[in-house]
């Protein structure tokens, strides 16, 4: 168990950035995710920390020891590929000594291990068998039993889950989640699924563009999201967006102006905000509720019945579309001219640089 | 085995309705010029070696049922026995030979980047599209015993010009030398082609295992480009049985006796001395040993796929 530290991180692939300036400290212990689109860099990082690919600039420790000049196998952790990358032509067993075999462990050590990993991820049935004999959820075991035989400082996870299917792939997370209790180890997990991201994590580092868009937990992100990105790509359906006028100022708090004109109290202190009074209106579909005593009013475009809530897609007097929640039972159609009660108080800002001023 | 057992277990209607007439009918038009054109020109005269074996016979024109007398008299041969020796002596110098080397080839260029890695391919693969009379002329003047490059060298070593393919002990090596040359070039690209397969994550695994480069290659690398070793020495194996050009080229049309190979001992007798009979039976005989190894290496893919 030990922390990972990042100082200036940097990598380019040829004239191409793919890291800037990347810093941060993941605790000992502590369940990090790293959130965002493909090509937004995570999964480079990961594999900067694990040593399979070289860093141009800054600085990785793992635990006490400056690990970014060191081979892979000397930084002391281990790693679970999205592909999972089993040997084929080797058996479960094999698969998980062969790391083990490489350091000239004892045979009697190696095999108690194997036996305690292969209970532990109730493989034991499956010991003697080939990857290709095996499932895609049981292959990801025998690629997580592989890294933990290691008994590694820091567990690294390259999009484990996204080859699963759906059911599986929730079942999974839960094990992962029971896997870091148990083990109490740094693990890092990449994804682009921010419902992965959400359930798992500590804390989650949303990656866009090559850099780091926010660090925080899992509710700092939701609720007081740092930038425009943060706010569109973690919730689901995402945020609503509209480009408003701030108005004024009431009790200190920024009023602002809807496209159809209705006006909405924000619980965002003005002081804060740029002068040039340009922003856009953020918020979540479920502090937009429809309601007969609703402010602003439209047309249901489209209806989403999700059991417990039901969407309505609600098209605005100028055309802009709000995704509006109701109960589960709700009675609106498409077509049907709804009211919208918007609560200004959980809603953001964003000014003309997408920086985000969330209430409180 | 299951698979046979399962397809008889199903019961015959409900195997019959799979199929649609005219998709059968189809099938059949797509094969019928395949089957056609392998019966006509493979198992017909295959069947007519068999049946020509048995006979006393010339190249053309009927012959006389002799039974196994030609079997009797080729193990009776000294000539046969000289040209399996030679056979299966060249067969050892270049098939192991050619697959390690093409391996080892490969392994290295496969290290190679872009147009490095496509150029130093190109070099290794342009000899294989020369024709054999071109190698035989290329050869021949390096290894020309008065002015050719090589004979410098030669001479270093054996304190004069050593005219290679007129000395005996020399002959084969050397021919056999050319032939791992001329013919490398495909056998890279398809070990080129196996390792290509390898994904690379198995080698970051191994390399977050802390996998040595030789225990890489050992442990990975060649488990899993086995089937592909197979397959060139299966290739190797068949080609080089049946060496014929370069041997009868570089032995100047076989003048000699103890250059002779199996194929040049088949062309002998049915060709040169029309005793269509006798060399149909060193055919078959040929034909058998190149079956009886063939399945032997199948074997052995197997044996390591199953371990």
């Amino acid at each position: 168990m030990a922390d990972i530290r990042l100082v200036n991180v940097s990598k380019h692939f040829g004239q191409v950035r793919v890291i800037e300036n990347v810093s941060m400290t993941i605790g000992s212990g502590e369940f990090m995710v790293f959130l965002g689109p493909s090509g937004c860099g995570k999964s480079t990082l990961l594999r900067m920390i694990a040593g399979l690919e070289d860093i141009d600039g800054g600085e990785i420790h793992i635990g006490d020891r400056r690990v970014d000049e060191l081979p892979p196998a000397e930084r002391g952790v281990a790693m679970v590929f999205q592909n999972y990358a089993l040997y084929p032509h080797m058996t479960v067993r094999e698969n998980m000594s062969f790391g083990l075999q490489n350091i000239r462990t004892p045979k009697q050590e190696i095999a108690k291990r194997v036996a305690a990993a292969a209970k532990t991820l109730e493989l034991e049935h499956l010991i003697d068998r080939k990857p290709g004999q095996l499932s895609g959820g049981q292959r990801q075991r025998v690629a997580i039993g592989r890294a933990i035989v290691r008994d590694p400082k820091a567990f690294l996870f390259d999009e484990p889950l996204s080859n699963l299917d759906a059911g599986l792939r929730a079942r999974t997370r839960i094990e992962f989640a029971q896997l870091h209790q148990r083990l109490k180890t740094t693990m890092i997990f990449v994804t682009h699924d921010q419902i992965e991201a959400m359930t798992l994590a500590d804390r989650i580092v949303v990656m866009n563009n090559r850099k780091i868009e926010q660090i925080g937990t899992p509710m700092e992100i939701y609720s007081r999201p740092a930038s425009r990105f943060v706010a569109a790509f973690v919730g689901s359906p995402s945020m609503n967006f509209l480009p408003v006028q701030q108005l004024s100022d009431r009790d200190g708090k920024a009023v602002i102006r809807l496209p159809d004109n209705s006006e909405i109290l924000t619980g965002i202190a003005s002081s804060r905000l740029p002068s040039d009074g340009q922003v856009t209106f953020g918020i979540r579909p479920e502090s937009v509720k429809v309601s007969a005593n609703g402010a602003v009013s439209g047309k249901a475009d489209v209806v989403e019945r999700l059991g417990e809530r039901t969407l309505a897609y609600v098209r605005l007097a100028d055309n802009s579309v709000v995704i509006a929640e109701d109960e589960g039972q709700s009675r609106i159609n498409v077509g049907d001219q709804v009211k919208l009660d918007f609560d200004g108080a959980s809603s953001h800002l964003f000014d003309s640089r997408d920086v985000a001023y969330s209430a409180g | 085995m299951s698979a046979a057992a399962t397809a008889t277990d199903v019961p015959l209607p409900a195997r019959k309705k799979r199929f649609n007439r005219n998709e059968v009918l189809a099938a059949l038009i797509f094969v019928l010029p395949f089957v056609v054109v392998y019966a006509v020109l493979f198992i017909y005269p295959t069947l007519q070696m068999i049946w020509l074996s048995f006979h006393k016979a010339p190249l053309i024109g009927p012959g006389t049922f002799i039974g196994f007398d030609n079997y009797v008299k080729l193990f009776k041969d000294k000539l046969f026995g000289v040209a399996f020796w030679n056979t299966v002596y060249f067969v050892l110098l270049t098939v192991v030979p050619a697959t390690l080397t093409a391996l080892a080839i490969a392994v290295g260029v496969n290290r190679l980047k872009g147009w490095m890695q496509s150029l130093i391919l190109a070099c290794f693969f342009i000899p294989y599209i020369l024709p054999v009379s071109v190698v035989f002329r290329v050869w021949g003047w390096m290894f020309d015993s008065q002015f050719g490059i090589l004979q410098p060298l030669i001479a270093l070593v054996a304190g004069d010009n050593v005219p290679v393919f007129r000395t005996l002990p020399l002959f084969m090596p050397t021919v056999a030398f050319i032939t791992v040359w001329w013919t490398i070039g495909f056998n890279i690209l398809l070990f080129i082609a196996g390792l290509r397969n390898i994904s690379p994550e198995i080698y970051e695994a191994a390399a977050l295992d802390g996998t040595s480069k030789w225990r890489q290659f050992t442990r990975i690398t060649w488990p899993l480009i086995w089937p592909v070793t197979v397959l060139v020495l299966t290739i190797q194996l068949i080609a080089q049985f049946k060496i014929f050009d370069q041997v009868y080229l570089f032995g100047n049309g076989g003048r000699s006796d103890a250059t002779m190979g199996l194929v040049q001992l088949i062309y002998r007798s049915a060709f040169q001395k029309n005793n269509g009979g006798y060399g149909a039976t060193v055919a078959v005989v040929l034909f058998l040993i190149i079956v009886v190894f063939s399945v032997l290496q199948f074997q052995m893919l197997r044996a390591r796929g199953e371990k």
